[in-house]
């Protein structure tokens, strides 16, 4: 697994929480006893490894849990309202927007024993799987029986199904297969008072699952899933192309998208990318372009070769100046790995990285690519763009030094600077990683107050003392629509 | 019938804004109205002082055809939207019947599920974005116009199928898909004894048809009232997977022992929309239908035990099997609507007895606010109540007309 994705210093909101020693005895005592001392953690070195996400560091959590099914998920909700502690759920920890970081105390629920297949159901091509299920694990499950789970972040080696539910996490394939929600079935959910519930997307009435995919964690605890498989695909392609600057290949992305054509991933990854990747893995990528597209198209035979011709017309006539083919399942693998490592290849170029993560229409690619240069340059910092291109959504790299208080402040401002620009050009502040800690003043920048009061209306519904991941998606003060700055 | 009753049709989101707010305070009760397509989904309301009509808020908002978005006015027509995405070779696979009258809206809050979904996908995971106006007047908007968006919660997808009880739709955003090329429409009689392994061919096909059925009576279908079934199939793709999946569908069916096929090229769409208009045809009074939803591998069968059970109440049925979806469609008629009313509550009894989250989708018939329109509520419906107060606590939106009596 990559490094870590750095924590920006003092960035944290955690507050110290100090809590007499007698109530924290009491709260161990009373998790122990209802599931037993080894699911239980409470020394110091044993919660610092649950302080943070791949965002962020928050502070020490009063106690972690390890539950083992959803009684006990049931019991611990029970535990914490009794002695007032805030509950946040954790799948790997890989979320980017400090969602699983615990930031007042409170008891970090991690999946880590509840990760198996329930039950499969082949025939109707759906699976029900515990939260922490790591999320390549179940399409490595199926692939046997020529299915697989379409849902593929670039975690998917460690992030669980339950955090890729929480953040309706996307991933390359998204492009064509949609995101985590399209593929949520129904859900087991433990409320805020300890009540078990499900959920399913073909049950009459109000479609809960749709609120609980993407709600991070606040509004309820997923303690199990049903979710759909596909059928393998019968052809798949693979085509890199390289440009001589960044600008041709975001207009080609914008070119193949408007011709009506979704080819199953879009993705690009520039110079300072694919150098990185390249040091680190030989995964086959030229080194000498400014941009790469890495495209696949999937499905049946005809329709495969067919669009072979019309996409490389297109990225030509763009200014693609080569075309490659992967020739075998190993050559396409190789880049693939080269893709979803990324991140962690950049370790070369700085020893700290920030991901920001935006999404703008489509035709607007290349303008805000453009705008991350200017943002990058203005400050100082390097970029480096690696990105779910078909879907117009950006996950500019900035690297940086922690330890160097200025280029924190860079980075920061950087962020800040590409966010407002996708803002700009009619985009959002988060296309896939999630509000979070990270984003969550940043949600009057694109909702208006009463577009936040009423997603607090289901929060109030769910989660009325705000039990369950306080200090996350809403801005601060949200409990009181009237004192949002807006 | 109340007296006062009255009807608009504000024609912005701030008209919708302030007609709902004067009528939440005045505790004037509102129900929706869209095209009317569905109305034989629901229960009626409880009280009725104003229809809001969505007649006046119809248009495109934005066609941003290079980024394959769109959005539209809540009363705009599926057939509007369809017909523009058309031309410029998209589409969103609404598959609304009567898709000249069905609005945006409207198909949204019935969260109408199409035949086609299991290949395209649910019509809840192509919109990207909406604006509402809750009871109080408050107007909300949610999602945006990109494809991806994570900042928040879902809530166009949570009024998807709320039935017009959290507030009243009116814009609803919605990326597309490049349109298939070409679409090839099957036809054959599918004689008692094939239906089993034909179905079962079908759902295994390589090349999966966009939609399949097997079709039991509604003789408007293909304009033949014969005794047999009869299975419609919609192949969509490009020329050459066209090719490939004709054939492959030709000897499927020939191993199920299906007499011979009728394949229309020209007009392929329109005979798939004939069936999807069927779902909800109804017989004026003489009929209700039923919508049920077992998964794939158990439609056949539970559509046979269907025929079986009425033919015990002496009631005509007729059913339309979505093969690849696994719902089962289920008109219960008789030709004497007192017959029919003698009758159907024992049915919706027996019926919900072994397939609890049955819906009846249409059906004019006067008992129909007596039979479980919804199915058996689920065990989450306290929930959906307490959400339903904290979004319309005067219960000033199509009160009583969705589960539970929400
Ligand atoms: C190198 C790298 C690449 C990445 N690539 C992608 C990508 O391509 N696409 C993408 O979308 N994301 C990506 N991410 C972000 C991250 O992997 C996803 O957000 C992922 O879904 C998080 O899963 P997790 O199991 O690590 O959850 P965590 O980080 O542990 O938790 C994430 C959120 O989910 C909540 N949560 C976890 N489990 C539950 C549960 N059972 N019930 C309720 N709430 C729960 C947490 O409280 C938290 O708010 C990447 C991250 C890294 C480090």
């Amino acid at each position: 697994m990559p490094r870590k994705n750095t924590a920006l210093p003092n960035h944290s909101a955690a507050v110290i929480v100090k809590r007499p020693p007698k109530a924290m005895a009491m709260l161990r005592e009373r998790l122990v006893e209802a599931l037993g001392s080894d699911a239980v953690k409470t020394a110091p070195e044993d919660l610092a490894v649950y302080a943070f996400d791949a965002y962020t560091d928050g502070g020490l959590p009063s106690a972690v849990v390890l539950p083992s099914s959803t009684r006990d998920v049931s019991a611990i909700v029970k535990i914490a309202r009794d002695c007032g502690e805030p509950i946040v759920a954790r799948g790997a920890g890989t979320g980017l927007c400090g969602g699983a970081v615990p930031l007042e105390g409170g008891i970090v629920v991690s999946f880590a024993r509840m990760n198996r297949v329930i039950e499969l159901d082949e025939r109707n091509r759906r699976v029900r799987v515990q939260p922490g299920l790591i999320n390549l694990a179940l399409s490595r499950e199926v692939a046997n029986l020529g299915l697989f789970y379409a849902p593929d972040p670039s975690s998917q080696q460690i992030s669980t199904i339950g955090g890729n539910i929480a953040t309706n996490a996307g991933g390359p394939h998204c492009l064509s297969y949609g995101t985590t929600i399209n593929h949520v079935l129904g859900l087991e959910i433990v409320d805020a008072v300890g009540e078990v519930f499900e959920t399913s997307i073909d049950a009459a009435g109000y479609d809960l699952t749709a609120a609980f995919v993407g709600s991070e964690g606040t509004l309820g605890i997923v303690t199990s899933a049903w979710v759909r498989l596909m059928a393998l695909p019968e052809s798949v392609r693979v085509w890199v192309a390289a440009f001589d600057d960044i600008e041709s290949a975001s207009e080609a992305v914008s070119a193949i998208i408007a011709a009506g054509i979704l080819p199953t991933a879009l993705e690009m990854m520039d110079a300072v990318i694919t150098h990185a990747v390249e040091a680190a893995f030989h995964a086959g990528y030229p080194t000498d372009a400014a941009a790469v597209l890495l495209i696949e198209n999937a499905g049946f035979h005809e329709d495969v070769e067919a669009s072979e011709s019309e996409i490389h017309a297109l990225v030509s006539a763009n200014g693609a100046r080569s075309w490659r083919s992967a020739r075998t399942k190993a050559e396409r693998d190789v880049l693939w790995a080269g893709r979803k490592s990324a991140a962690g290849a950049t370790g070369r170029i700085a020893p700290n990285y920030y991901t920001q993560d935006v999404c703008v229409p489509r035709s607007r690619l290349p303008r805000a690519l453009h705008a991350v240069g200017d943002a990058a340059r203005e400050n100082g910092i390097t970029v480096g763009n690696v990105f779910h291109a078909g879907d117009g959504n950006l996950h500019p790299l900035l690297m940086y030094d922690k330890r160097d208080r200025k280029q924190v402040a860079a980075v920061i401002e950087t962020g800040n600077q590409i966010l407002q620009s996708a803002i700009d050009l009619g985009g959002t502040i988060s296309g896939e990683h999630g509000i979070g800690w990270e984003k969550r003043e940043a949600m009057t920048r694109v909702y208006s107050t009463a577009d936040l009061a009423v997603m607090a209306r289901v929060r109030d519904v769910f989660d009325p003392i705000r039990m369950l991941n306080p200090e996350k998606i809403f801005p601060a003060g949200a409990r009181c629509p009237e004192v949002i700055p807006s | 019938m109340n007296a006062v009753q009255r009807r608009e049709a504000p024609s912005s989101a701030q008209a919708v804004a302030e007609l709902l707010a004067s009528c939440d305070r005045a505790g004037e009760q509102v129900q929706v109205a869209g095209g009317g397509t569905l109305s034989g989904m629901g229960y009626p309301p409880e009280r009725l002082d104003v229809t809001l009509s969505t007649a006046a808020l119809t248009g495109i908002v934005a066609n941003e055809r290079a980024d394959l978005v769109i959005a539209a006015q809540g009363g705009t027509t599926i057939r509007d939207i369809v017909n523009l995405l058309a031309t410029q070779s998209q589409f969103v696979p609404f598959d609304a019947p009567r898709a000249q009258y069905a609005t945006v809206g409207g198909t949204l809050a019935a969260g109408w599920l199409g035949p086609r979904r299991h290949r395209y996908g649910r019509v809840r995971d192509y919109l990207i974005g909406s604006t509402i106006v809750l009871a109080d007047g408050t107007i909300a908007k949610a999602g945006g116009m990109v494809v991806k968006n994570v900042a928040g919660y879902d809530m166009s997808r949570l009024y998807v199928g709320s039935f017009g009880t959290l507030g009243v739709l009116v814009q609803a955003n919605f990326k597309t898909i490049p349109r298939p090329p070409h679409a090839r429409l099957f036809l054959a009689p599918l004689p008692e004894g094939t239906r089993d392994r034909a179905c079962g061919q079908l759902a295994a096909l390589r090349v999966a048809p966009a939609a399949a059925f097997w079709v039991d009576g509604f003789n408007a279908i293909d304009g033949e009232d014969g005794d047999e079934g009869r299975v419609v199939v919609l192949l969509e793709g490009s020329d050459a997977l066209l090719e490939r999946a004709t054939l492959e569908l030709r000897s499927a069916l020939g191993r199920a022992g299906v007499p011979q096929t009728h394949v229309i090229d020209a007009g392929a769409h329109e005979g798939f929309e004939r069936v999807v208009d069927a779902y909800i045809a109804c017989l004026g009074e003489r009929s209700v239908t039923y919508r049920l939803y077992p998964p794939p591998d158990a439609a056949t069968g539970s559509a046979l035990r269907l025929h079986e059970a009425l033919r015990e109440f002496g009631l005509r049925g007729e059913t339309i099997v979505d093969v690849m979806n696994g719902d089962v469609v289920l008109r219960v008629s008789d030709l004497d609507p007192h017959a029919l009313g003698a009758k159907i509550e024992q049915f919706d009894d027996a019926l919900h007895a072994v397939e609890p989250a049955a819906q009846v989708v249409a059906g004019e018939h006067p008992n129909r606010p007596y039979l479980r329109v919804w199915g058996v509520p689920p065990a989450s419906i306290e929930r959906m109540r307490e959400l339903k107060t904290r979004f319309d606590p005067n219960r000033t939106l199509n009160p009583g007309c969705f589960i539970g009596g929400i």
